[in-house]
């Protein structure tokens, strides 16, 4: 974060250094960084609780529009107390988990077959072509029409609204393999199916991840506007039933879980991410120098 | 091993990049194929790899046709195309570990080669940690790895620096001395050929113009009279105008028993 360089920049550099400790800022300079970066955000709450709190005083506005954020904490304690925060958060995480990673693995899946077969991909290209520009959230009323309102249609829908990115960012990958890299390793006596597993995969990997990346966002507001519409449980259920009741301070108690857990599983991927891509990991440790030592 | 090049023709689009190209390198023969820029000499490599095919003409390795890439013949590219996620020993272990060695095999040989090249330290590191000479030298440490009959090398060291340069000419001329197995070299650098090769090959507009024998014992100093007489006949030769006319034919049967200049 600190040396504001692309990771992409880095890897290009030349130069190589054995020293691989040192090469790192020392741990009391990335705290203190991050310490930093708290700075802005504790601002802004302090911020916004001196707002609210100054509107209950002078009533600029409906001192309900904006509850302060430590009577969101408040409120988010006692709904706590009930079990529903937690019976929310497993709901979607259930339901985000299930149709994120069946929507990854199917683009993946899907990915290669049109990669390996000319055949599957003149048929399935313009197809998914012609679907792919549809906002996802545009089907989820045909979706509950087709099949309810139980989990299929929730999850199908997160599922769908992840598959179309992640399956162009894969089928990019495959085409950008580096025509020498297959080369040589025909040359080295690599079999097709070796130039597939050894080449073209981690050769693909990395925009498979920045697919994977760009649909966890767009996977979340599925998620969300899923829960809004015919569900029982879950964090967009609770801003929906927050509104009906007028309960703003539920509907901030829902929004800043749904952060938490984006945050979370964005973390996820970006571990998964490093431990699969250390190859790229340890360049950019390796190229920047900060020169603080 | 031998390795014959009978008529190859091969064009683009209507564009001859090479035409009726026709010579015989023997076994542990190294083999410069030098030219400019666009006169072919890399697709000519390219053709003897099995990556494209010739339009015309037969390219036979011990006396088969060559049909596709095939693991006897190694490839050292200019631009290296180590495999990014793999170590440096990963690297090396491709070839023999693809080819289905038992595991240890596959590491004892890739640490062969990388003694060889002299970079066992560097096992662990990955491609992009080591400078543009090392890279290369993993380069030809992954080809040998497969222990290849002919090794197919693109301008090397086009992308090094002149000291690096200098420096990999050695090492690899000290590697061939070792191992002794067919090099063919392309290049465009005249004093990187002479310093090399058994024999140059210089291509021109996609003919072969001439071909020099080199006898002269390694390793060679640039100073060399001979040597020096060589590389101004063949600067001569490559900058020369377009068709020579009725001189075309000339067979140059020069003074120095160790080079002779074929028709072109």
């Amino acid at each position: 974060m600190k040396p504001g360089t692309p990771a992409d920049a880095l890897s290009l550099s030349e130069g190589r250094s054995r020293t691989r400790t040192g090469t790192r800022p020392p741990k009391g300079l990335r705290s203190a960084g991050f310490l930093m970066s708290l700075i802005p955000v504790v601002t802004f709450f302090l911020i916004w609780e001196a707002v609210s709190r100054a509107n209950g005083l002078f009533h600029w506005f409906n001192p309900l529009f904006l509850p302060a954020p430590t009577a969101i904490l408040l409120d988010g304690w006692a709904l706590a107390q009930k079990g529903l925060i937690i019976q929310s958060v497993v709901a979607s995480t259930l339901r985000i988990t299930v149709g994120f990673l069946t929507g990854c693995s199917a683009a993946v899946l899907c990915g290669i077959l049109m990669s390996r077969s000319r055949t599957v991909e003149t048929w399935l290209g313009p197809i998914f072509n012609m679907l792919g520009p549809i906002p996802a959230l545009a089907l989820l009323p045909i979706f509950i029409i087709w099949f309810g309102i139980g989990e299929f249609p929730k999850i199908l829908l997160i599922a769908w609204t992840t598959f179309i990115p992640v399956l162009a960012y894969t089928l990019d990958g495959f085409k950008s393999v580096p025509p020498t890299l297959i080369r040589s390793a025909l040359s080295l006596g690599a079999s097709g199916r070796h130039i597939f597993t050894r080449v073209m995969l981690p050769s693909a990997l990395p925009n498979i991840f920045v697919g994977a990346n760009v649909s966890l966002g767009l996977s979340f507001s599925s998620l969300i506007v899923s829960e809004m519409m015919g569900a029982k449980s879950g964090l967009g259920y609770i801003i929906v039933d927050a509104r009906n009741y007028f309960k703003m301070s539920n509907m901030f108690v829902a929004i800043v879980l749904i952060g938490l857990e984006f945050s979370l599983f964005a973390f996820l991927l970006k571990i998964l991410e490093k431990r699969l891509l250390v190859w790229r990991t340890n360049g950019v440790r390796t190229a920047v120098d900060t020169g603080k030592e | 091993m031998s390795l014959v090049v009978a008529g190859v023709g091969k064009s683009y689009g209507g564009r001859v990049v090479l035409k009726d190209v026709s010579f015989q390198v023997g076994p542990h023969e190294f083999v410069c194929i030098l030219g400019h820029s666009g006169c072919g000499k890399s697709t000519l490599l390219n053709l003897i790899a099995g990556f494209i095919q010739p339009d015309q003409g037969e390219i036979l390795v011990d006396g088969v046709p060559v049909r596709g890439p095939d693991k006897s013949r190694g490839v050292v590219f200019q631009d290296h195309a180590l495999f990014p996620w793999y170590t440096v020993l990963q690297n090396v272990e491709f070839g023999p570990s693809v080819r289905g060695l038992p595991k240890g095999e596959v590491r004892a040989q890739a640490f062969r080669y990388l003694r060889m090249v002299g970079l066992e330290a560097y096992a662990d590191d990955y491609p992009h940690q080591l400078s543009g000479g090392m890279k290369q030298r993993i380069g030809i440490a992954r080809a040998l790895a497969n222990e290849p009959d002919i090794l197919l090398m693109d301008e090397p060291f086009g992308a090094l620096d002149i000291l690096t340069r200098e420096m990999m000419q050695r090492e690899l001329l000290r590697i061939w001395l070792e191992l002794k197995t067919m090099v063919l070299f392309v290049t465009h650098s005249i004093g990187e050929a002479v310093y090399l090769a058994d024999k140059i090959l210089v291509l021109k507009n996609g003919r072969l113009a001439a071909e020099y024998l080199l006898d002269e014992p390694r390793p060679r100093s640039a100073a060399h009279p001979r040597l020096l007489e060589l590389r101004a006949d063949i600067e001569r030769l490559l900058l020369e105008e377009e068709d020579p006319g009725e001189g075309g034919n000339l067979v140059h049967e020069t003074r120095d028993s160790g080079r002779r200049v074929v028709p072109f």
